[in-house]
């Protein structure tokens, strides 16, 4: 083999290898970017999956003492004329905090996502949000309603939403999605009467028509709430 | 011979390239599908949520487990009070129940930390008044007030002809709300809720104020149940 022929192997071999070691670094940038960002997304998931566990037995953890406490307290009042009175007392006052089970006449809203828009202006608007949720509670709380609970979850006089797309945080609960019933209980015809006025829940109606969002609306002679089962910690509140 | 010699020598360079070209297009299809199955996992595993909302998300109920333990720990230990059997644990227990529900549900005047927003506008609608009510819920308020009127979640807040009504009572602009709670937290979310404010055209001003002891005076009157059954 010529010396030219050689040397022109060599410089073959060696733009090979540059090339080979370019397009190496290239793909473990493009391949291993995404693989991390799996990685780490699903430690996030994790994350989250541990803290609603969590969440879950602390709330079913809650609702145990609670029950422990009421039967405690029975067992007392059965000794004490004055321990009745208190406890009756306390009971009115744990119905309106929303402490106890309720049910009654009332209705059930149900909230379900639409289909997503063109454009990333709409993104998003197609899903239920806390919002929307809020504005069907208010308008409920408005006409008539005296209990409320959302997928399960009762409202008392604390009770907070947020939440980001799609999801929907109340309380200390975990995040919540579509489809989202609000059951309440109530004048049903009031509630019935406000719920079908086409005034009411203007963005919902809107997003009704532009997104197929879906409201549905039910009365029921029946309703049952449960009770809540999270914190009612007022730690800065104090008398005046 | 030569000839068929020559013609093997040439067909065995074209096998090799034939080889060649193919395990350059196996190596490419690989590599192609590793890439588009690498992005498609990212994508599908991102469908709903983004990282930052997972973020937000586990701070949130990082925040929301330690109020379940707060809870847990109070519930514990007035179980155990009542465990005790000794005479008046109930009615201590009892006695510090009705004092705390009666504040929660806004039935007595409080005090605390907080903050004091007064948001000056026209134009404003119950919906306005709502969110704002919600952010600082959602902040921690352990209690708000409106214009002298208190507030708590079950309390309607509505529109009717005049402006915004507060379980009936309207509240005329500006509005002064009272949060106590979390100063710090509140104080953030205050922030927050005045910049926005702020870029919105029907309002002129928009200010809070951080209290160490913030005063809400105004009570919720009790109304009874008509429709709803305890269990």
């Amino acid at each position: 083999m010529s010396r030219q022929k050689l040397a022109s192997l060599g410089l073959v071999a060696l733009v090979a290898l540059a090339t080979g070691f370019v397009v190496a670094d290239q793909l473990r940038t493009q391949l291993l970017t995404p693989s991390n960002q799996v990685a780490r997304y699903q430690a996030l998931v994790r994350s989250v999956q541990e803290l609603e566990s969590t969440n879950a037995e602390s709330r079913r953890q809650i609702a145990e003492l609670r029950a422990a406490i009421d039967a405690l307290e029975a067992d007392a009042a059965g000794r004490s004329s004055t321990t009745q009175s208190l406890r009756r007392e306390v009971a009115e006052l744990r119905a309106r905090a929303g402490l106890i089970a309720m049910h009654g006449p009332g209705v059930e809203v149900v909230l379900r996502n639409g289909v997503a828009g063109p454009g990333p202006t709409t993104s998003g608007s197609h899903l239920v949000n806390f919002q929307d949720v809020q504005d069907v509670v208010n308008l409920l709380f408005t006409y008539g309603a005296e209990g409320i609970a959302v997928n399960g979850r009762r409202l008392t006089p604390l009770t907070a939403f947020s939440g980001s797309e799609g999801q929907i945080v109340i309380d200390q609960g975990t995040p919540l999605s579509s489809p989202i019933t609000v059951a309440a209980v109530g004048d049903r015809n009031r509630m019935m009467d406000a719920l079908g006025d086409p005034s009411a829940l203007p963005d919902v109606r809107a997003r009704e028509v532009q997104f197929q969002l879906q409201l549905r609306v039910a009365g029921s002679p029946d309703v049952t709430l449960p009770a809540y089962d999270s914190s009612l910690q007022i730690p800065n509140v104090k008398p005046a | 011979m030569s000839s068929r010699r020559s013609g093997q020598a040439r067909r065995a360079p074209a096998r090799v390239r034939g080889v060649s070209l193919w395990l350059i297009a196996l190596l490419v299809a690989l590599v192609a599908t590793i890439q588009i199955r690498s992005q498609a996992e990212v994508e599908r595993s991102l469908v709903g949520v983004d990282v930052t909302s997972l973020a937000f998300l586990i701070d949130d109920l990082h925040r929301a487990n330690e109020s379940l333990d707060a809870e847990k720990s109070d519930l514990s230990r007035r179980r155990l009070a009542l465990s005790s059997g000794q005479s008046g644990a109930a009615d201590q227990e009892l006695t510090d129940e009705i004092s705390r529900l009666k504040l929660l549900e806004g039935l007595v005047p409080v005090r605390g930390p907080g903050v004091v927003m007064l948001i000056d506008a026209s134009g404003l609608t119950a919906l306005d008044l709502q969110d704002a009510l919600n952010n600082l819920g959602a902040g921690g308020a352990e209690a708000l007030e409106v214009n002298g009127r208190r507030v708590v979640t079950g309390l309607p807040v509505a529109e009717e002809s005049d402006g915004v009504a507060i379980d009936g009572v309207i509240v005329v602009p500006p509005w002064q709300i009272t949060a106590i709670g979390d100063a710090t937290r509140l104080a953030d979310v205050a922030d927050l809720m005045t910049q926005q404010l702020r870029a919105d055209r029907r309002v002129r001003s928009a200010t809070y104020r951080m209290e160490t002891d913030a005063a809400i005076r105004s009570v919720v009157s009790e109304k009874p149940f008509v429709y709803a059954i305890p269990s």
